[in-house]
């Protein structure tokens, strides 16, 4: 990459909702009542934290050209079952193991739907999001269960000095995806699957297997972000996933505009899944009533997806 | 088996008795084809002939219907594409399968990237080992470079850099060159005579006389189907190798009448279509049908595609009745009384799940059906539409019928019949046969030689030599880009006509020279 030069337009386009992000920061600080205040600061962070593991569950899926909206459905579900096994008595280690069974049970069975029987990923993941918030409902009779263990909520609320424990989790995981992404053959063959799939299959690669692996991840990733949502609410509050569906996916495609022009990579959902957060308690400082915020996360997944679709227009009209 | 003892360790591809069929034709009939250690192969026909489906099927991407394919004695019927790789045999497709974002070393070592210790990808040796391959091919090329900036003939010698890394013992390579410019070319030639050095069997698909007989040590020519001859290449002169692809005269009726051609109509100076194209210039006048020929990658499609507008071009100037019009939109086209026929007519053509009625009026339907700004007359269009179905024959139930599920030449009917109806008097066909039965081809070439005698103008692009020497007044022929060719049909003959699409030049002289040998 060294013989590339590099434009100051190019730097918008890699960069550009860094700066943005940088620069949203610094307004809020000074106009957002509480915006800059350590406590504003944990907050954004740990909110941040289930959104971003589901993020980065999503962006797998995406890499590949697919989508998987079923996380609105799982964290809840997993919300649900995790309260009342915790309240009959099991133990953190076997209900963990259950979590994580439900997600990528889910996976697997999107895996079944979309990759073997070809069925179109955003409408199969659809319903399956409202199979999963049905059997919930069932569980949960519309009954929040609260999670009285102390020990067990301390998993996510404690703190590490001043860092709230959840945004190591969030970093490890960070690292952990960035380095299979970056580092890793299956990694990379992530990427090209979602880029010219014969060209896979082509050096021998068994594209179905791959592409299933990354559904079953990606459940994974959500039943993690639905464990952690969970402890951090402490208990299972309904469709608790539902809320977070927009900002997942925005998310992602802000990611897009972010270090790799017009691709979703994982430092770019890490920003994105921060800045969502900045958006809205600088927003909310100004006064931005809660009512308003379907309305705001609306408008800004609108934004995202038209950043992502305007670079990636320009950037797909190379020809092969 | 019908080798000899002493023969039989040299033969290291073979097929006995290959057919392989598919819906409605039947690609390779009953097919011997061997290839000796060492050599580098030829594969020689027209479109259509089977040369990439023998290809596809000895690298098990197809499998034969009927027959045996043995390599280095190993019959491989039970094998998959993974195994056949594992014995050595690497296909360089037509199609590049390259994946545009990651960098020229990622893309040659997919799938075989060299790791750490830790499992990680160790950049380093990646680099080292892509740039190692690359070399042996060019060393233009940096590779860490993203795949999506190399221009199209870097991409070609990227891909065939791709396949070495298998280090196979057999590589087959499917018209490699019709993506490479010159510089490219020569390093690519280069690399095969060192490749043939060091003992790598080369099957070698190409249209290009003067590539196979730089290169190649014997060729096979398919026709059809079937194998005509495997031969030494020197022992075959170009005409008699021209010949064999060729094959007897076809006995296909073209229905072609004599009409007298009138004023120019479409007039083109100095196109150049934005991809693959330099100064094309002709005239067409009406009444007359102009051939453009050339072979795949030659750019006929792309000259079409410019001249209607549905590719951007990079400047030229069109005139239509000595009136110069801008076309930079197929709406501009439509209402200049162009028309394109595409080649892809399912994708590019026709709205698969609308009726034959809703195609057939969609050009027309606002100029020639409305009732004020958007209520269609309904009688007139299904009026227009009967006609339509009645002049042009098209063979469906009713008029309300999908027209996806009518067979491909009907299909290329209603495509006709939508431009009829709104009235053009241009018309460009691509390869308007292509994919369609010998009944349907006849239907084809009658309503063109009727449109022609009405006084339309007519360019019909081709790949198929003899429906275009049959049907056209006036031929062109491409390569490269390039318009290096006028032949007038009456004037000239198969042989001249193949002999220029290959990239020949001076036929006469060619042929004497050969009178002269014997």
């Amino acid at each position: 990459m060294s013989k590339q030069s590099i434009t100051t337009r190019e730097i918008i386009n890699n960069y550009g909702a860094t700066f943005a992000f940088i620069f949203a920061i610094i307004v809020f600080s000074f106009t957002s009542r509480g915006f800059f205040s350590v406590q504003n600061l944990q907050n954004i962070l740990v909110q941040s934290t289930s959104l971003g593991i589901c993020a980065f569950g999503l962006t797998f899926v995406l890499m590949t050209g697919e989508i998987d909206m079923s996380y609105a459905g799982v964290i809840g579900l997993v919300g649900t079952v995790m309260a009342h096994m915790l309240k009959d008595g099991h133990t953190i280690g076997v209900v963990s193991f259950v979590c994580l069974g439900i997600g990528m049970g889910t996976g697997i069975f999107n895996a079944l739907l979309i990759v073997v029987l070809k069925l179109p990923s955003f409408l199969v993941t659809v319903a399956v999001m409202f199979l999963s918030m049905g059997v919930e409902r069932v569980i949960s009779q519309g009954v929040t269960t609260w999670i009285r263990q102390p020990e067990i909520l301390a998993i996510v609320q404690t703190k590490v000095g001043p860092v709230p424990v959840t945004v190591i989790y969030l970093f490890a995981l960070f690292g952990i995806c960035w380095i299979f992404q970056t580092q890793t053959k299956a990694g990379q063959y992530i990427q090209a699957l979602g880029e010219n799939i014969s060209a896979v299959r082509e050096v021998g690669i068994h594209a179905v297997l791959l592409k299933s692996m990354v559904f079953v991840i990606a459940g994974g990733f959500f039943a993690a972000a639905g464990f952690v949502e969970t402890l951090r609410i402490g208990g299972g509050i309904m469709y608790a996933g539902k809320p977070l569906m927009v900002f997942v996916l925005a998310a992602c495609f802000l990611g897009t505009a972010t270090f790799k022009a017009g691709k979703v990579n994982f430092p770019g959902t890490l920003i994105g899944a921060f800045f969502l957060y900045t958006l809205l308690s600088g927003f909310t400082g100004l006064g931005l009533k809660f009512y308003f915020v379907p309305a705001a996360q609306g408008l800004i997944l609108i934004i995202s997806v038209a950043i992502s679709s305007f670079r990636r227009g320009k950037i797909e009209q190379v020809q092969f | 088996m019908g080798d000899t003892k002493g023969e039989a360790n040299d033969i290291v591809i073979r097929t006995e008795g290959v057919s392989k069929f598919f819906p409605g034709v039947q690609a390779l009939k009953d097919l011997d084809f061997s290839v000796k250690r060492g050599e580098v192969h030829a594969l020689c026909g027209e479109n259509g002939a089977g040369k990439s489906t023998l290809m596809k099927t000895i690298v098990r991407e197809y499998i034969e219907d009927e027959g045996n394919i043995f390599i280095e004695d190993q019959n491989v019927g039970e094998f998959g594409i993974r195994d056949v790789q594992k014995l050595g045999l690497s296909l360089i497709h037509q199609e590049l399968n390259l994946i545009p974002m990651l960098s020229v070393a990622q893309n040659i070592c997919l799938g075989r990237e060299p790791t750490t210790k830790f499992g990680t990808i160790d950049w380093t040796a990646m680099r080292l080992m892509a740039a190692k391959f690359l070399n042996e091919i060019t060393s233009e090329i940096d590779v860490n470079i993203k795949v999506e900036n190399l221009s199209i003939s870097q991409q070609q010698l990227v891909a065939i850099a791709r396949s070495l890394v298998a280090l196979p013992k057999f590589l087959i390579l499917d018209e490699p060159t019709a993506r490479l410019d010159q510089r490219a070319s020569d390093s690519f030639f280069a690399f095969l005579e060192t490749a043939k050095q060091k003992g790598l069997t080369v099957i070698y698909i190409s249209h290009r006389l003067e590539e196979i007989y730089r290169i190649c040590d014997r060729v096979t020519v398919l026709r059809d189907g079937r194998k005509i001859i495997t031969a030494e290449i020197n022992s075959l002169p170009q005409a008699d190798l021209v010949k064999h692809m060729l094959g007897r005269e076809i006995t296909q009726q073209v229905p072609k009448e004599q009409v007298t051609i009138g004023n120019v109509k479409l007039s083109v100076r100095d196109l150049y279509p934005k991809e693959k194209g330099e100064r094309i210039s002709f005239d067409l006048r009406s009444g007359e049908i102009l051939g453009i020929v050339g072979s795949i990658g030659a750019g006929k499609s792309e000259v079409a595609r410019a001249i209607f507008g549905a590719d951007p071009k990079n400047s030229g100037t069109i005139k239509i009745d000595e009136k110069e019009v801008r076309v930079a939109t197929p709406q501009d086209s439509v209402r200049m009384g162009l028309a394109l026929i595409p080649e892809e007519r399912r994708d590019q053509g026709l709205v698969g799940a609308e009726s034959v009625r809703r195609n057939m009026t969609l050009v027309a339907l606002r100029k020639k059906f409305c009732i004020g700004p958007s209520w269609i007359d309904q009688n007139k269009e299904a009026e227009a539409v009967k006609t339509s179905i009645k002049d042009l024959g098209i063979a469906t139930p009713t008029m309300e019928q999908e027209v996806q599920f009518l067979s491909g030449g009907t299909q290329q009917k209603v495509v006709v019949g939508k431009w009829l109806i709104s009235d053009s008097e241009i018309f460009i066909f691509d390869e308007p046969t292509k994919g369609i039965d010998v009944g349907g081809k006849y239907d084809i070439y009658k309503i063109i030689v009727d449109l022609a005698r009405k006084g339309a103008s007519i360019l019909f692009i081709s790949n198929e030599l003899m429906e275009v020497l049959s049907l056209c007044d006036r031929i062109l022929v491409m390569f490269h880009g390039q318009i290096i060719k006028e032949l007038q049909s009456v004037a000239t003959n198969r042989e001249e006509l193949l002999f220029y699409v290959m990239g020949g030049r001076d036929y006469e002289q060619t042929v004497n020279n050969n009178k002269g040998n014997h």
